[in-house]
């Protein structure tokens, strides 16, 4: 390609390039740039003060870690960033398994189409409804999963387990796994059936068992569909919002609380923009954690 | 360890498609038999189903007399090498070739060290030694191929099927790979169904070759039975390079006795053969370019032909000739002679036939006669 050609170019390039990048500083970077600006602005300059304050913060409905309430060896509350920690780490594994194992075992079945539509209802129903159905499903009284207790005679687990500390965070976990599960089965779904055929049938040919196949040629197979469920759900995970504040608000005592929450309760009931920005900030360097992780991920396979 | 395999009255449809029709076909112990067609005539669908990948609409399959038709894949005890190689794209090639055994580790009692020597034996076997430990995606398709073949040879099952293993292979490694091949299957003495649609590898390779068309087996035959006897039009025209001339003739009767009558040439039928026939039947009759010699002075039995093309092939030619007596009309035959001399087109000469090689077909059903 010769220089002027070369120039031209890049003129049609920028030309396309420029309105993205103009919509993207005015609406993303400069308010991510103001979000962090305010997170340092203090009554005397800019300094740590609110990152200061929202990690010491001890008030059961803010405290990210060792909230003033929390009993030693007991049930949450401990904290919007446990909270969320642990929801992570019982969420991700719970998603993954099921949405592949139910979209492997929904492979190639007639109809199964029609089941996995209905699992997907769940990705597609707002999430502030999901959070009532959380609220119906853990209800004593007309809850599904307490009646079944009920049925098998477990007393504890018969009540409505989001009014209580001890049950309310695996309530909501739970509801989430229900509600988050379809996008894993379906993208799961999605990567089976671009798998070719043959690998499967080499294995079997090859005199490999239904545990062996699934074990040693399809779940490594299917690593890229691993890799984008397990980032999705963990970022998911870690800004989720919406249900906490339908079902339980982060209660009771602060033992739903999550980090989200509170970077709202500091916005629009403390009013403290400084602490709500800060709170944002740190959930931000959390979750590019998993985000750096995908981007490599993907940088390399794509090499 | 070995064993026989019989597929028993198979049919396999694919919607409207008939992939494989009414196939019986007996595959001795320790036998190497091709399955030798062209592209689409129903080769891979015949080894899927033996290898239990496939389930046939009709008929069962047996491997050492024992009906498998219901068996997975796994209980068959076969080994196959696909078409499309299907080698695990996330095992390097390594794991790939030591896969079946690995999977079988605790069954077969063997400890991973002895699995990877046995893989570096059969890799070296296909010398594919030095790409052990990369990924299949970054080898060349003749690689991979030899990697397949490698995944299967590893293993001593009841039966090999290998899909056209050969085929991505430049001439003269597939020239090597092929007596190695065969010098194995020999020596371990396993029963191996071999697909190709490469005649030359069915003729040099085979104990065996049964031809397919259209998801038939045409003819079941040593390779110099297919070669010298083919039972059916499609067997002659799809074996020898270049294939079997096919002329159309008609008989005649004549003297009470039965005369072939074609364009150029009139003889006539020894009685054995003419007891099946009648006057007016349409017949084909087949004579291989090779059988045929070429003078340059009328004969007692000659043949009057004019030369069209001259095509050199190194140390022989062929002639494309034209036998038809009248200028207008045209009955092409192919002859390959040695280059011994110059012919040039234009030039009139003379073919004696060797008549005990030729074949008779009936023009109707193609099938050979007597
Ligand atoms: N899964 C399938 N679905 C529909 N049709 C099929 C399927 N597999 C094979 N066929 C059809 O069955 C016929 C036989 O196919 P097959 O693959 O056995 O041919 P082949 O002899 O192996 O050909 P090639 O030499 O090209 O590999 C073809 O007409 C093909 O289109
Ligand atoms: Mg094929």
């Amino acid at each position: 390609m010769g220089l002027l050609a070369r120039r031209k170019r890049t003129k049609i390039i920028l030309a396309f390039l420029l309105p993205e990048l103009a919509l993207i500083l005015s609406f993303v970077l400069i308010p991510i740039m103001g979000t962090f600006v305010i997170s340092f602005k203090t009554d005397h300059g800019y300094g740590l003060d609110n990152y200061y304050g929202v990690i010491t913060e001890r008030s059961p409905d803010k405290a990210l870690v060792i909230p003033e309430n929390i009993v030693k060896a007991q049930p949450p509350p401990w904290g919007a960033l446990i909270h969320n920690i642990v929801w992570v780490a019982i969420h991700v594994p719970i998603v993954v398994f099921l949405g592949l194992g139910i979209a492997y075992l929904l492979h190639d079945v007639i109809g199964s189409s029609i089941v996995k539509s209905i699992m997907f209802l769940g990705m597609v129903i707002p999430m502030v409804v999901g959070g009532l159905l959380i609220r119906f499903m853990f209800d004593g009284d007309l809850g599904v999963v307490p009646l079944l207790f009920r049925k098998l005679g477990i007393e504890a687990l018969s009540r409505t387990w989001i009014n209580y500390p001890q049950t309310a965070l695996i309530a909501l976990i739970l509801g989430s796994v229900w509600l988050w599960t379809g996008f894993s089965l379906t993208v799961y779904a999605a990567a089976l059936e671009s798998l070719p055929k043959s690998y499967i049938e080499a294995a079997k040919v090859d005199g490999a068992s239904g545990f062996q196949i699934f074990f040693k040629v399809v779940f490594p197979l299917l690593k890229h569909a691993t890799i984008v469920v397990v980032i999705m759900t963990m970022l998911w995970d870690l800004k989720i919002f919406d249900i906490v504040f339908v079902s339980t608000l982060g209660g009771p005592g602060g033992a739903t609380n999550v980090m989200a929450l509170i970077m709202y309760t500091y916005f629009a009931r403390a009013l403290d923009y400084g602490r709500s920005a800060a709170t944002a900030v740190i959930l931000a360097l959390i979750s590019l954690i998993p985000g750096i992780w995908f981007i490599k991920r993907v940088m390399r396979s794509g090499s | 360890m070995t064993a026989r395999v019989y597929l028993k009255n198979i049919v396999k449809r694919f919607g409207k498609v008939v992939a494989v029709d009414h196939v019986n076909l007996e595959v001795r112990e320790k036998e190497f038999l091709v399955l030798l067609g062209p592209s689409g005539c129903g080769k891979t669908t015949t080894l899927r189903i033996i290898a239990g990948l496939e389930f046939p609409d009709e008929g069962r399959v047996y491997i050492d007399d024992k009906d498998v038709t219901d068996l997975e894949p796994k209980d068959r005890d076969v080994a196959m090498v696909f078409q499309n190689y299907a080698l695990y794209p996330h095992l390097t090639v390594r794991d790939n070739i030591a896969f079946p055994l690995i999977i079988r580790r605790k069954q077969l009692g063997l400890t991973r060290e002895e699995i990877y020597k046995k893989v570096l034996e059969v890799a070296k076997l296909l010398r594919i030694e030095e790409l052990l430990d990369r990924k299949p995606g970054q080898l060349s398709g003749g690689q991979q191929q030899r990697v397949a073949l490698a995944r299967a040879l590893i293993r001593r099952p009841k039966v090999w099927l290998m899909d056209e293993p050969l085929s991505n292979l430049d001439a003269l490694l597939r020239l090597q790979m092929r007596a190695e091949l065969k010098r194995l299957q020999r020596e371990v003495g396993i029963t191996t169904i071999y697909v190709t649609h490469d005649q030359a590898e069915a003729l040099s390779m085979a104990d065996r070759i049964a031809v397919m068309n259209k998801g038939r087996i045409v003819q079941v035959g040593t390779p110099e039975d297919i070669y010298l006897r083919p039972q059916h039009v499609f067997v002659a025209t799809f074996i020898g390079t270049p294939p079997m001339n096919i002329i159309r003739c008609i008989t005649d009767l004549r003297n009470n006795k039965l005369y072939l009558h074609c364009p150029g040439i009139e003889r006539e039928i020894p009685p054995e053969v003419a007891k099946h026939l009648r006057e007016d039947m349409e017949l084909l009759l087949g004579m291989r370019p090779e059988f045929v010699e070429v003078h340059k002075e009328p004969g007692p039995d000659t043949i009057k032909a004019k030369i069209l093309v001259v095509e050199p092939q190194g140390s022989e030619l062929i002639l494309n000739l034209n036998i038809s007596p009248e200028d207008r009309e045209e009955t092409i035959v192919k002859v390959k002679t040695k280059a011994t001399r110059k012919y040039s087109p234009g030039e009139t000469v003379y073919l004696e036939l060797d008549w005990t090689k030729i074949s008779l077909f009936d023009a109707k059903t193609g099938k050979a006669l007597a």
